[in-house]
């Protein structure tokens, strides 16, 4: 016999919360968890979705297995933008193999260090002295070239060009939580999406007929699928496919990256005291070698402090569901198969319980001593249990490797009023809102070592 | 020193089995972490707590004998 699940107020008759889900997703979530406490159920359109919160019920949800809580049925408005047989097609042993591809095993991690760097130098190559630069633009064209060098091939990435960002930008516009009545509904940013997926179809397509004409011989990771065969001697998978498979990647990896790094500029600029900091680790630990090495970037300390700090204040992703194949229990509660669980990353990651003066950005929380993210189910940017993401330690690696380039070559400073930078959460997938502009100027001393 | 593997948060990334070879290994079909020895000598502790401390998903843990 379960307890009754208290409900949250308010909620359309047809829509339930999902317009507030669509604007003001942090404060829909942080007023579930005041007006309910620890479960509560809202709904999206037709779907009720019962929110945990707290280090306990959160622990339920990440140890639970995929037989009983499914992550794939829980995201509607990612099938159109990955396509069919991909990724939330697959079975759970089918994305097992997304670690043996290898490419993120602690192995890998040294070659891909040097390959950021290198292009994270070819991003800066135009730069000059001082100027102006828009941290999404910036960022988000980086970071497609980080993430498809280390996780398809070095190749790849020099047949992809910055057209390239707008298809990405078209697809990660697509998550509309409004795919909760209808995945398809005749909107333009679905419109938008679907004639991206097109597009990259396309490009992808002339990639490997070009392969193919000029006999060039690869060994990344799209060839190495390509030429998997059916018994008949057809290929496996379809260009499409294909496509849907470096979607799927390049979504894990690309706009999370690319928004963390940007509010942890931000950050570093509206503190100075930081940036200060971080910039004279930097100085020390790069004194005699100058290359951004693998084991340089294991341990700094109080740069990784600041971005894990910019991810429990601004974490990429707010929200994490699976929908209930088998009864939920937790305490004295059962959450009945065909509704979805949430945990909010956000209001978590916020939690007075957890961190003190939770609003506050101080990175020093996390020094030892304090160690504010010592809670496994607590402190959760890149959630937690067998669907952690994989990526984590690549990505603070990536984050780690860009800004040791950046914060020594040159100096940033806050282009517009420091409040005018926010996150645009009318998506699923968040981003930084447009304009977001930052000033930078070559740093003396770096200019000097250079001459 | 005794080792404790949480296998719920294992995901096989294999940082454990680079720091210290001698006492971790990743199972290749299962993408999960084996023990190779719970019960590691002292000489390998400095090994043991960098493969503790760099654990991608914090699975990880030591405790004491007595």
């Amino acid at each position: 016999m379960s307890a009754a699940i208290p409900r949250l107020s308010g909620g359309l008759p047809l829509l339930g919360h999902l317009l507030e889900l669509r604007r003001r997703p942090t404060e829909l979530l942080q007023r579930t968890r005041d007006e309910c406490g620890e479960i509560g159920e809202l709904r999206l359109a037709h779907q009720p979705l019962v929110m945990l919160y707290g280090e306990a019920a959160q622990e339920a949800f990440f140890r639970a297995p995929d037989e009983q809580l499914d992550q794939a049925a829980a995201y509607p408005f990612m099938k159109p933008v990955f396509g069919a047989g991909v990724v939330f097609d697959a079975t759970p042993e089918q994305r097992k193999q997304a670690l043996r591809n290898r490419s993120l095993r602690d192995q890998a991690m040294r070659g891909h260090a040097e390959g950021i760097a290198r292009e994270t130098e070819r991003a800066l190559a135009g730069w000059g002295d001082r100027g102006q630069v828009d941290l999404l633009d910036f960022f988000a064209e980086l970071t497609i070239y980080t993430s498809s060098a280390a996780l398809i091939g070095p190749e790849f990435r020099e047949e992809l060009s910055a057209e390239l960002v707008p298809i990405f930008h078209d697809l990660e516009r697509g998550t509309d939580a409004i795919a909760y009545v209808n995945p398809n509904l005749p909107l333009p940013s679905f419109r938008k999406r679907d004639r991206a997926r097109r597009r990259l179809v396309a490009l992808l397509q002339g990639i490997f007929e070009r392969r193919e004409r000029t006999g060039r011989k690869t060994q990344d990771l799209f060839q190495i699928l390509r030429g998997i065969r059916n018994p008949d001697g057809s290929p496996r998978y379809t260009v499409d496919t294909i496509t849907g498979m470096f979607i799927s990647l390049m979504f894990a990896g690309h706009h999370t990256t690319s928004t963390t790094a940007s509010w942890a500029l931000l950050e570093l600029c509206r503190h100075p005291e930081w940036m200060k900091r971080a910039t004279e680790e930097l100085d020390a630990l790069y004194a005699d070698s100058r290359d951004v090495s693998y084991q340089a970037l294991r341990e700094i300390p109080v740069l990784e402090s600041v971005l894990k700090e910019t991810l429990r204040l601004h974490p990429p992703l707010i929200l994490l569901m699976r929908k209930v194949v088998q009864p939920f229990a937790y305490r004295d509660w059962t959450v009945a198969p065909g509704k979805m669980v949430g945990v909010s990353i956000a209001t978590s990651n916020r939690d007075p319980a957890l961190f003190r003066d939770p609003e506050r950005f101080d990175p020093s929380r996390f020094e030892p001593g304090r160690e504010e993210d010592r809670s496994t189910f607590g402190y959760i940017p890149f959630g937690a249990g067998r669907h952690r993401c994989v990526g984590a330690a690549f990505a603070m690696m990536q984050l780690k490797a860009i800004f040791s380039l950046l914060l020594r070559r040159y100096e940033f400073e806050l282009a517009q009023p420091a409040e005018s930078y926010r996150s645009d959460h009318s998506k699923m997938v968040v981003q930084l809102a447009q304009p977001c502009r930052v000033r930078y100027r070559r740093r003396a001393v770096e200019a000097a070592v250079a001459a | 020193m005794k080792i404790h593997v949480d296998i719920d948060l294992c995901q096989g990334h294999g940082v454990c089995a680079g720091e210290a070879p001698e006492v971790f290994a990743v199972d290749p079909t299962e993408s999960r972490v084996v023990v190779l020895d719970p019960d590691p000598p002292e000489t390998l502790r400095a090994k043991v707590e960098a493969a503790v401390k760099y654990c991608p998903t914090r699975a990880l843990r030591i405790t004491e004998d007595r």
